[in-house]
């Protein structure tokens, strides 16, 4: 039933440093299936963002390997859709431009995807800024345009580190909404690192809990509440239960 | 010479660009030997450290003048710039009206009016003086005045919810605040000022490393030309230095954090 | 600052009259004080009567200005040739290096390490030596500006380019692109602010670089006028000079900002904002 599409065995990560060495990451296995949005969340140091930078091949792993659609993880992959909380994007093009620099880059057909990236911000209501250039622009503006960013050219995997970590609540609130529309309206397998109890709820298929110092993964919690997770969903009692055992699980840790 | 510090700081960080370095100087050597390069057009490293050793005695003698008549008028420069920049940044009065002139007054080559001080006062040290004065003060001016002006607008409101008179939130807020930018001022000044004592010494001078260069290479030895230059570096980034440490243990906690590339553009 | 607000609220009722008339009003005291300045510096002269040689009026250097005219501009011409072409010869041959310093990282360590440290000799020093090599001519001068120029074009070039941010670092690799795709569609925008800093570093010096040159050797160019001038204690002459001096240095400055603007039109607004 489930499409497994990356699979993690016994991966880990230790720096090396004239002070000695620090695992940042102690050997974890973990399974992604295909189209599922899931969310690798912790405190602060925990190495979440470092697994998902060796997922994403910009970073070795020290033991163990990672397998994306059957093929191992040896180098950058540039098969995906990658999405960081700051100076994602550059203040020299306009959003338009922003969004087809993923296209370019890759020599792929401008004329092809023109009209996929501006489908795309219009998606996310933006189809109003398209000349506008980032530093004209709010915060959420701007990640929704790194999110369009990440998706043009129809990549299966989209890797997102804290990508809300720089923005007021509301808006936050709001850019959940147009993610989980994008992720709901494109299909793909979404891998989201956050330190948000709630938000992980809010947004994933499931949660992967991972303890600190060395980053392990302690559970993993199967969210099984209906979308779109809406206003109501979030005022339910299954949602409040939901986060107040991961948040009971991460006092266990003493990091609340 | 803007991005001093930027520039030290990756140097420092890199061990394996010490080898490079190396490896650099043992290119250039070879390359003269090879090429059979004559010592007038480019000197060989060799060459250069060998006429050091050998002119030593009167290099230090005139690293002496010159670092005096640099030291010298850095002092000066720094002992009228930084008093005149406390009274422009606290009275609006001559914020508004001396500061936008000093400002168009960087605009002037102050140091095309060398030769005027050699005229009026000679081969002296004197000139020099004047000269390196004229170099150093307005960016240690400018920059202080920017460091005094620049109070972040919370810190000052915090100041005044406390109350304290003038004078305590001087000594506690301001002059801390601006001690970093102050700085900036006073180590371009630092580097600098043994150019302006060199260029006095170019106009008129019978003493001094800039002198001596202009005399070795009228000679055509290149070789002693370079092992001065190369003094005249260690000189500037001497004086530079100790401004450095004079900083650390006035601002000892902004030392770590990496100066500002943009700081303050000045000019000769 | 209140008058901001009434400046505003001004300007949006009575459109471009008010922008003007405002824009007056902010720069009247330090317009006046200029003039006042000027003034005084003429009354005072008169009335101290002080001798030519020491400084003289405002209205004597502008009558010698009138004057001598044509050999001002002769020699504003020499010294403006020595230092564009110097300037021009510096960025032709500095930026190009430092990108091709910023492709090889074996180039990186060796060329900027060397950079590096031959910048933190004054290259202004090197003066003397170039006059001996090159003689009187316009070339020793012209020499002098590319050398003083040169180092900082390089150094800032090489150092644009070096900074990469790690997120669009990230982001090339994950998009699979070759170096030169990287380089042209983010490291070289992404450089060209560090760039300009180094263009007009450069632009500050090269006429202060042309007028020490023509000080060593030379036999025409402001910086020569200036030394003749005042060696004939004509301190009127002098800062005609002068003025030319610095009218000079400040277009070269000024044409680097204009290359600025239209090649970083974002990066212009973005202060304007600021």
């Amino acid at each position: 039933m489930t499409d497994e599409f990356i699979r993690l065995a016994g991966v880990s990560k230790r720096y090396e440093s004239k002070k000695g060495s620090v695992d940042a990451v102690a050997p974890v296995d973990l399974c992604i299936n295909r189209g599922e949005f899931i969310s690798l969340l912790g405190p602060s140091g925990c190495g979440k963002s470092t697994m998902l930078m060796m997922i994403a091949g910009l970073l070795d792993c020290t033991e163990g390997s990672i397998h994306i659609d059957g093929e191992r993880v040896v180098k950058p992959q540039t098969n995906i859709g990658i999405v960081f909380q700051n100076l994602v994007l550059v203040d020299w093009r306009d959003i338009l431009g922003n969004v087809m620099l993923q296209v370019e880059m890759r020599k792929l057909n401008v004329k092809d995807f023109e009209a996929r990236a501006r489908e795309l911000l219009a998606s996310v209501g933006l189809d109003g800024f398209l000349r506008h250039h980032p530093y004209e622009l709010s915060g959420g503006m701007q990640q929704r345009t790194a999110f369009c960013r990440a998706l043009v050219h129809d990549p299966p995997l989209v890797l997102m580190d804290e990508p809300l970590g720089a923005l007021d609540a509301m808006t936050r609130e709001q850019l959940r909404k147009d993610l989980e529309k994008l992720w709901m309206d494109t299909g793909k397998t979404f891998v989201f690192v956050t330190h948000d109890i709630s938000e992980a709820v809010q947004l994933s298929d499931r949660v992967i809990i991972i303890s600190p110092r060395p980053g392990k993964i302690d559970a993993e919690i199967i969210v099984d509440l209906p979308r779109p997770r809406d206003f109501d969903v979030m005022q339910s009692d299954e949602f409040h239960r939901y986060v107040k055992d991961i948040s009971s699980i991460f006092m266990g840790y003493g990091v609340i | 010479m803007g991005n001093v510090d930027v520039k030290k700081k990756w140097l420092r960080g890199n061990r394996i660009t010490v080898f490079y370095l190396t490896l650099f100087f043992i290119l250039w050597e070879g390359g003269i030997r090879l090429f059979e390069v004559p010592m007038y057009l480019l000197p060989a490293p060799s060459g250069i450290a060998v006429k050091f050793v050998q002119n030593f005695p009167l290099i230090l003698k005139y690293t002496w003048v010159t670092g005096l008549e640099s030291f010298g008028g850095f002092l000066v420069s720094a002992a009228w710039g930084i008093p005149l920049s406390l009274i422009i940044a606290f009275s609006i009065f001559l914020r508004k009206t001396l500061y936008p002139f000093t400002v168009a007054l960087q605009l002037v080559p102050k140091i095309a009016l060398a030769p005027l001080f050699v005229t009026w006062f000679g081969f002296g040290l004197m000139p020099k003086f004047i000269i390196v004065f004229l170099l150093c003060f307005f960016p240690i001016l400018l920059n202080a005045i920017l460091g005094f002006t620049s109070l972040k607008k919370e810190h000052n409101d915090f100041a005044l919810s406390t109350g304290a008179d003038p004078l305590t939130v001087f000594r506690k807020v301001r002059l801390p605040a601006a001690l970093p930018q102050i700085f900036v001022g006073l180590k371009w000044a630092a580097v600098n000022a043994t150019v302006g004592a060199t260029i006095g010494e170019w106009i008129g001078g019978d003493a001094g490393l800039g002198y001596y260069i202009q005399m070795a290479s009228g000679d055509m030895k290149m070789d002693v030309a370079f092992a001065i230059i190369v003094m005249l570096a260690f000189l500037g980034l001497f004086l530079y230095y100790l401004v450095v440490v004079f900083e650390k243990m006035l601002v000892p906690w902004h030392v770590s954090q990496r100066s500002s590339v943009n700081g303050m553009m000045t000019m000769k | 600052m209140a008058s901001g607000a009434v400046a505003n609220h001004l300007m949006k009722k009575h459109g471009i009259a008010a922008k003007v008339g405002i824009w007056i009003g902010e720069a009247y005291l330090p317009l006046l004080t200029g003039v006042f300045f000027f003034v005084l510096w003429e009354a005072l002269i008169r009335l101290l009567n002080v001798p030519r040689y020491i400084l003289p009026a405002p209205s004597a250097v502008f009558l010698e200005f009138a004057q001598h005219s044509r050999l001002i501009w002769y020699h504003t011409l020499v010294t403006a040739n020595e230092t564009f072409v110097g300037y021009a010869i510096a960025v032709v041959l500095g930026i190009p290096i430092s990108i091709f310093v910023a492709f090889s990282e074996t180039l990186q360590r060796t060329f900027y390490a060397a950079a590096v440290t031959l910048g933190m000799v004054p290259t202004i020093a090197f003066a003397p030596l170039f006059v001996v090599w090159f003689g009187f001519s316009f070339a020793s001068k012209m020499l002098v500006v590319f050398w003083v120029c040169f180092f900082p074009i390089l150094i800032n070039g090489i150092f644009g380019f070096l900074s990469l941010s790690d997120e669009l670092r990230h982001f090339s690799l994950s998009t699979g692109a070759d170096r030169v795709t990287t380089f042209w569609k983010i490291r070289l925008p992404a450089a060209l602010p560090q760039v300009f800093v180094g263009l007009k570093g450069a632009a500050i010096n090269a006429t202060v670089g042309a007028t020490i040159a023509e000080w060593i050797g030379g036999n025409a160019g402001l910086g020569y006028y200036i030394q003749v001038a005042t060696g004939d204690f004509n301190m009127r002459l002098a800062l005609a000079a002068i003025i030319m001096l610095t009218a000079l240095g400040l277009l070269l400055y000024f044409l680097v900002i204009l290359a600025e603007m239209k090649l970083m039109p974002w990066h212009e607004s973005q202060r304007e904002r600021g």
